[in-house]
């Protein structure tokens, strides 16, 4: 008798688990059923304004825009309602106007110049800042950070002056090297003189960022580089630009989207009248019937709106897509 | 796909739906309800909106106004340049929250009227009476008048005799455009400069323009005829030749009269709400109506804004009987001579202009003027914005031509589309 009891308290005791527990797939203790944790509620209701601020400020417009764009408006239907639903046929006038090709290149001249002399020339002034080293240095740093730091109504009006075509003192200063005085704001050379403008305002930008990338470079590195004997030159493009590509990067695609929206500092110096006119200022000029119409065209100014829109958020992805080489 | 990319396209998913409802929410307003300014009563309250912000708080203009309220109210003052507040007054009448009065620029009426933004003035208890017709007529579409006109002002060309002395140019004798250009060659060749004026992008600078487009014996309807473009050619010819200065491409009128101020320059053309400021100039100054190509005087653009009442949705007969209070005040009896007198316009009734002429021989030069002033949108009606736009792009695209005749053609033939 004994011997079987002893056999079925053995088979007992290691095939089942004793009565009255259950089994839980996980760490839970035995008894304890499993829910959302309370700090999962907290984690939403921290979300929750952050959440309804996007929907209300990013994700309501934007939906509003390209519905706008798909429906025929004008001054009467957007006060009283019943635009008509023509799909993309907008699309299709605003690309059939003769301005839009010359338009969409002039954005690109625009944006491309402003981003390369802005880059050329934040990158030089680092690097000498970076070298240099002198006492001044951080006085002198502190005067490229005025045009940033002034009102761009300030600094566009200071511009237009400046390039008053009978008076303006570049037209002065030109004229004693024996150069004929140019009519800077005249519709052909007005794209140049925004550029001009736009790079002055753009570059302690870069200067500034591109100025803690290079900081961020360990001085052994240049060691290294001169005791192998490479000269400032090769020093400057083997070891500074590859290690300063993350923030190039950065640098190029904030200074890319912000430049694509700029309206104010063309607007304040030439109204985007002539070759100024960028897709920006287009559609500010058709949302608001600001330059030479005073009529509202909603429809056409969300269509512009939604292809800068496009334009910005293709850039966006290309920038993703070299991050994520970049970490691989 | 794995938790974080569906959890990922879920948040993007519901965040999109969510501004698609709230547009679907935002429904489009009804029109505003029937009222009539006789059946309602004034209110405490009272919204007025004008494109003066030149006259601050304090100023002549801004106390007569809040004079006129009725008794036991007040009214609020609001002022934005003329673009803005017709965006804002379309806005507010969309949100169903308008003001009780407006005054709007003269060429907006007809799109305005359009869009239904304005009660007519029978409903707003607007008078329209005494009211000369060319200076009523951009507030009558249809045949039923919206409004009514403060007054008007006017174009003229004003010169400095100093000047004009020094270079021997008599101003009597600018009776066409010829004796025009050939008076700013004698003035430049003396030294001094040429003429300004607004050439800016915008209404304001084809405002400045119609003169000349006019007085060439152009008309609305074809930008691109041959008298147009000899205006055109005009313009374009006094910047080519240095007579003005390139800035007239970014230039407002007001800033074309801060120029002419300076003293160097013979000639400005400019409106009559400078009149008092150019008798208390450092120089002489004088005025003479703009002449026509071939003689006589140029028909000016009439100037002036209407005073209105938008379409209102709640308690509309209150809000219309604010209207017609206030207006009626602002337009009658001495108060509308006041009201004439502070803006710098010439009244738009007869009786009281005779009576501003009679006391302030300033406005003597400008009574031709306005009488025989041309409604830009009395002809076209709301078509007249898509023609100004072109015009306006016609004017800068000669301008900078600087006077090439193949590039100001082609910017009068080109002008078009958005």
């Amino acid at each position: 008798m004994s011997e079987v009891t002893a056999t079925r308290a053995l088979v007992t005791r290691g095939s089942r688990p004793p009565r009255g527990t259950r089994i839980t797939r996980g760490s839970a203790p035995a008894g304890v059923r499993r829910r959302p944790h309370s700090t999962t509620w907290i984690a939403l209701a921290f979300a929750a304004p952050l959440v309804a601020y996007l929907i209300l400020f990013y994700a309501y417009p934007l939906v509003q825009n390209v519905i706008m764009s798909m429906h025929r408006f004008d001054r009467n239907t957007f006060v009283n309602g019943g635009a008509p639903f023509v799909g993309f046929d907008i699309y299709g006038e605003v690309a059939s106007q003769p301005r839009f090709w010359p338009v969409v290149r002039q954005t690109a001249i625009f944006t491309i110049a402003s981003l390369a002399l802005q880059y050329v020339f934040g990158l030089t002034l680092a690097v000498f800042f970076h070298r240099a080293g002198f006492r001044l240095a951080a006085g002198l740093r502190a005067l490229f950070l005025v045009p940033w730091l002034l009102p761009v109504i300030v600094s566009g009006t200071t511009w237009q002056w400046i390039m008053n075509a009978d008076n303006g003192i570049l037209n002065t200063f030109l004229g004693i090297f024996g150069v004929d005085p140019v009519w800077w704001l005249s519709t052909d050379t007005s794209l140049i003189s925004v550029i001009i403008a736009n790079v002055w305002l753009g570059i302690p930008f870069n200067l500034v960022i591109l100025y803690s990338g290079l900081q961020n470079i360990p001085a052994d590195l240049y060691e290294a580089a001169s005791l192998d004997g490479a000269s400032a030159w090769q020093q400057f493009w083997r070891v500074t630009m590859p290690l300063l590509k993350p923030v190039t990067l950065i640098t190029l695609l904030l200074g890319l989207v912000y430049t694509l929206k700029v309206v104010d500092v063309i607007w304040i110096m030439t109204a985007g009248t002539g070759t100024s006119q960028t897709l920006a200022t287009w559609s500010y000029g058709l949302a608001f019937g600001k330059g030479t119409s005073s009529v509202i065209r909603y429809s056409e100014a969300s269509v512009v709106g939604t292809i800068l829109l496009l334009v910005a958020l293709v850039f966006g992805f290309i920038y993703i897509a070299v991050q994520r080489r970049q970490e691989d | 796909m794995s938790p974080t990319t569906f959890h990922r396209i879920a948040a993007i998913g519901a965040v999109l739906a969510t501004g698609a409802a709230l547009t679907a929410c935002s429904s489009s307003p009804a029109p505003g309800e029937d009222g009539s300014a006789s059946e309602g009563s004034t209110t405490s309250k009272i919204t007025f909106w004008d494109p003066y912000p030149q006259h601050k708080e304090g100023s002549a203009w801004d106390e007569h106004v809040k004079e006129c309220a009725p008794d036991g109210a007040t009214i609020t003052r609001t002022s934005a340049p003329q673009t803005d507040l017709f965006n804002q007054l379309t806005s507010a009448v969309k949100e169903g929250n308008a003001p009780d009065i407006v005054v709007l620029d003269n060429p907006m009426m007809p799109s305005a009227v359009g869009a239904k933004l304005l009660a007519t003035a029978e409903q707003a208890g607007i008078s329209t009476d005494d009211v000369d017709e060319n200076l009523l007529g951009p507030g009558v579409v249809d045949d039923v008048a919206y409004g009514v006109p403060f007054g008007s002002n006017a174009l003229g060309l004003y010169y400095n005799a100093d000047v004009l002395a020094a270079a021997g140019v008599d101003p009597a004798s600018i009776t066409d455009w010829d004796s025009l250009n050939a008076a700013l060659a004698k003035v430049v060749a003396a030294g001094s400069k040429g003429i300004t004026f607004s050439g800016v992008a915008g209404e304001e600078g084809v405002f400045q323009f119609l003169p000349w487009f006019w007085g060439a014996g152009a008309d609305l309807e074809d930008i691109s005829s041959e008298n147009a473009v000899s205006a055109g050619q005009l313009i374009s010819d006094w910047v080519g030749e240095g007579y003005a200065p390139k800035s007239v491409t970014t230039d407002n009128q007001s800033a074309a009269w801060d120029l002419f101020l300076t003293g160097e320059y013979g000639f400005a053309v400019n409106g009559s709400w400078f009149a008092a400021a150019a008798s208390d100039a450092d120089f002489a100054t004088g005025v003479v109506p703009i002449p026509a190509r071939d003689g006589g005087v140029a028909p000016v653009p009439t100037g002036g804004e209407f005073a209105v009442a938008p379409i209102q949705d709640d308690d509309a007969s209150d809000h219309y009987a604010n209207a017609a209070a206030v207006i009626d005040c602002l337009t009658s009896g001495d108060a509308a001579m006041k009201t004439a007198e502070t803006l710098g316009y010439l009244s738009a009734k007869p009786d009281v202009r005779a009576q501003q002429v009679a006391e302030n021989p300033l406005w003597g030069p400008w009574v031709s003027s306005v009488e025989g002033a041309e409604g830009r949108t009395t002809d076209l009606g709301g078509a007249y914005v898509d023609v100004s736009a072109s015009l306006s792009e016609a004017i800068q695209g000669a301008l900078n031509a600087a006077g090439d005749p193949a590039g100001v053609k082609a910017a009068f033939e080109n002008a078009s589309g958005y």
